[in-house]
């Protein structure tokens, strides 16, 4: 009787675990919103590129749940010496790149020095390296030139990423895609799509999954991108049940997929938010004062509702960093987010010297919630006597003219929360928008210096109050991204790039 | 004749060296660059201004236009900046649904438009020719990529009959691309046959009030004959003209059709280069464009001897 009772209790506790568990085998779609621009990540800082790649190569560390650095093909975290100049990188043992080769200190200094060399993150950090060199087989030395904190979450960040490639494929132009990741690259048609395959001498991590790291399971196939450019096409394809995953939605089709049997919408809150970035070299944006007024003009809260709707899509925060991320401070937000005083602002403005020259706004309808906010935030500015001059044009456009102080004073654009605030573009005072001040170099250089994570928090909050101060950009608000999931697609969670190595099917 | 087709030969060379020339300035004087578009968006200046350089956009417009122009007469279309594959081979690869896609079509507005046309015309102010006529009035003013988009609403997500977009994944059968056409293609061939339909019924209009349609009547024959044979045969002219013209307007690319579909054809590499400045595709696939319109007209032109006598060249 005991015994059946043990039996019993047995497949009891097992039935749960068997239910849980997750099938292996079969094909995911991913619909993407367009074909790669290259699919070397270590040249572009595109999402996209960031999303497909993060599965063919990996990188040295990625990102945990809660945003830490975690180990991925580094058997741990760093030794960083005492004054913080010497980092030694211990490499896992067996891991195999696509080709059948092992991958060893040669490698992954060869890849370091590719990454410094063309990534643009590689270059951020190039002024602080001094050498990349291996100790060993299985270790690798980089020595900076002074300390430099964000480089282990350079390193592990998936786009203009410092991927780990076999040291004899380290051309500037990549031809051969071999990686260490789970899936490897089989075939690529553009605009068709691009076919991966489960790498069968992958070796996972030990241990759980915990966000972009830990175990990386494989239960899928094969993972197919497929571009529908279309995003109307993008909502209809997703309720049809003919993708799996399709990103990137327009919130207004929410309802529609909730309605859906084939699918369900996933919301990922926060997703980023968006800025709009002064010229602070050339134009009336020059002025500080200028900047100031525009800012008390505008109403964040009418130009998150015109772009985004439902509140269930925004949020009105003005910290950089929203609540949970640990970065998170209202330092320098109190009286200059969300002022809404086109009176009070027109005042400022006329005190400021302003002679009426138009102010000129940048903007896409390629994002066309950034067309929204530029048309509420015109009606604002000119309520406050400012006049204003809407230049719409496409996004391959605005990402030229932007960078000719001489063509523009406000442009608009928008981030994913990144995980370590050091890779916000627009802090480098060779981004456009050229913010250079001292306050900038003081807060900035302290907080990239530090290696402390709780006296960088500290840190981050005196480089948000400088980003109020100096007003080179405005955060309008939070906002939250929508993709669809197939109800028979089990294991992905939320991402801003999201990632299917612990995804599976139900058959 | 001879002298006529190497006068229009001549002729064409001149076009196509035009359009290279015209392609390549207004490329190039457009804003937008592709170097910002592949290095996306926290690029800084100096990774734009160093990959401008590598792809030889730093050099001046004349020098890349020698540049290119020497790169042609050596029959290369150049290198797509962001495919990583010569020109030449991106517009193979897309080829095959764009000329299918074109064949559907044609096929699809053909077998509407022709025997309604014939039909309306026959039977004038009828209610088959009032009703065809306001029909094909409303195929015409209605957006190919609206239909496209209702069609999808009906037959792909009410009725689950057709995929939404694609064209088949890897190893995807004959049979299966084909399946993946049949919604692009119907929303193409309606709005496609409205022009046909129009145009066939005011051409046989036009003879069927010709004394030699009398005579032949006059003379007995029965009236299939009298319409198929002596009137359609006469009036084929501007059906033919027509025809061609819409399926140059199809083979170069229905591009928001195939955009809406998420077709991978010639259409839709157009607007992703347009959208990411691909330069030499643009051009490559402007080029090839231009040529199959001169092509399809002077193929047009020779057509008419076969089917009217009275051509001469």
């Amino acid at each position: 009787m005991k015994i059946k009772l043990a039996l019993l209790m047995a497949v009891a506790l097992a039935l749960p675990t068997y239910a849980m568990a997750q099938e292996k085998g079969g094909v995911l779609n991913v619909a993407t919103i367009g074909e790669p621009p290259t699919l070397d990540p270590m040249t572009s800082t595109a999402d996209l590129v960031g999303i497909v790649t993060q599965h063919i190569f990996e990188t040295l560390y990625t990102f945990d749940k809660k945003w830490g650095v975690t180990p991925l093909l580094a058997e741990s975290l760093p030794e960083v010496s005492a004054d913080g100049k010497v980092y030694t990188i211990k490499l896992r043992s067996g891991i195999k790149f696509h080709d059948g080769s092992d991958m060893t200190s040669e490698d992954v200094v060869a890849s370091l020095n590719r990454w410094v060399k063309l990534a643009s993150r590689g270059k951020q950090a190039s002024g602080f390296i001094d050498s990349i060199a291996a100790a060993d087989a299985s270790t690798v030395t980089i020595k900076l030139k002074q300390p430099y904190a964000p480089l282990t979450s350079l390193l592990a960040f998936n786009n203009s990423a410092a991927i780990i490639i076999p040291a004899k494929k380290q051309a500037d132009t990549m031809t051969e895609f071999v990686g260490t990741g789970p899936y490897m690259l089989k075939e690529r048609k553009a605009d068709q799509y691009i076919q991966l395959v489960r790498f069968k001498d992958y070796k996972p991590r030990s241990g759980e999954s915990d966000g972009y790291g830990g175990a990386r399971h494989q239960y899928l196939d094969e993972i197919r991108f497929v571009p529908v450019p279309d995003a109307n096409t993008r909502v209809e394809a997703a309720v049809s049940g003919q993708y799996d995953y399709v990103d990137s939605l327009p919130v207004e089709s929410f309802d529609k997929l909730k309605a859906s049997k084939a699918t369900q919408p996933l919301l990922l809150k926060p997703f980023g938010y968006p800025v709009f970035v002064f010229n602070t070299a050339e134009g009336p944006a020059k002025s500080l004062e200028i900047r100031k007024a525009i800012r008390q003009a505008l109403n964040m809260e009418d130009m998150l509702a015109a772009a985004f709707g439902s509140k269930d899509f925004y949020a009105l925060d003005g910290n950089i960093y929203p609540a949970p991320y640990s970065w998170s401070t209202d330092a320098g937000v109190k009286g200059n987010y969300n002022v809404a005083d086109p009176e009070g602002a027109a005042k400022a403005a006329k005190a400021a010297g302003y002679d009426g020259k138009p102010i000129r706004i940048l903007t896409s309808r390629q994002y066309e919630f950034h067309y929204k906010m530029a048309q509420v935030a015109a009606e604002y500015l000119k309520a406050a006597g400012f006049q204003v001059d809407m230049q719409v044009v496409d996004w391959a456009t605005l990402t030229q003219r932007r960078t000719d102080k001489a063509l523009w004073d406000i442009y608009i654009t928008h981030s994913p929360f990144l995980p370590e605030p050091a890779l916000i573009g627009s802090l480098a005072p060779s981004s456009p928008g050229w913010w250079d001040t001292p306050a900038r170099k003081t807060t900035v250089d302290a907080f990239s210096a530090e290696a402390d994570p709780k006296k960088r928090i500290a840190l981050w909050a005196d480089v948000q109050k400088a980003i109020y101060a100096d007003a080179p950009f405005m955060k309008i608000g939070d906002f939250n991204a929508v993709a669809a999931v197939s109800t028979k697609l089990k294991g992905v969670d939320p991402a801003p790039w999201p990632y299917f190595w612990n995804a599976s099917i139900t058959k | 004749m001879i002298h006529y087709i190497l006068q229009r030969c001549a002729g064409m060379i001149v076009v196509m060296f035009l359009v290279v020339t015209i392609v390549f300035v207004i490329v190039r004087v457009t804003p937008g660059d592709p170097a910002a578009v592949m290095l996306g968006p926290d690029a800084t200046p100096q990774d734009i201004a160093q990959l401008r350089a590598r792809l030889g956009l730093d050099q001046s417009i004349l020098m890349q236009y020698l540049f290119y122009i020497g790169q042609l007469l050596r029959g290369d279309l150049g290198q797509s900046i962001f495919l990583n594959m010569p020109v030449g081979r991106a517009l193979i690869e897309r080829a095959e649904p764009t000329f299918f896609l074109t064949v559907f079509s044609l096929a699809i507005a053909s077998v509407i438009a022709l025997p309604i046309g014939i039909y309306a015309a026959y039977r004038r102010g009828s209610f088959v020719d009032q009703a065809s006529t306001t029909l094909a009035m409303l195929a015409a003013s209605i957006p190919s990529f609206w239909l496209g988009l209702i069609l999808i609403q009906f037959f792909a997500v009410r009725f689950g009959m057709f995929p939404v977009s694609g064209y088949g994944g890897p190893g995807a059968s004959f049979l299966t691309r084909m399946y993946h056409l049949t919604l692009p293609a119907v929303a193409l061939g309606l709005v496609s046959s409205a022009l046909i339909l129009r145009f066939t019924r005011a051409s046989m209009l036009d003879v069927l009030g010709d004394d030699y349609i009398r005579t032949a009547r006059a003379k007995g024959l029965v009236e299939r004959r009298v319409i198929l044979k002596h009137a359609l045969k006469n009036a084929l002219i501007p059906i033919l003209t027509v025809l061609g013209l819409t399926a140059a307007v199809l083979i170069s690319g229905a591009v928001v059709t195939e955009t809406v579909f998420g077709l991978p054809g010639v259409g839709n590499l157009v607007v992703s280069a347009v959208l990411r400045r691909d330069y030499p595709v643009i051009q490559g696939a402007l080029l090839v464009i231009a040529g199959l319109y001169v092509l399809i007209n002077f193929a047009i032109d020779m057509l008419y001897l076969l089917v009217d006598p009275r051509v001469r060249y």
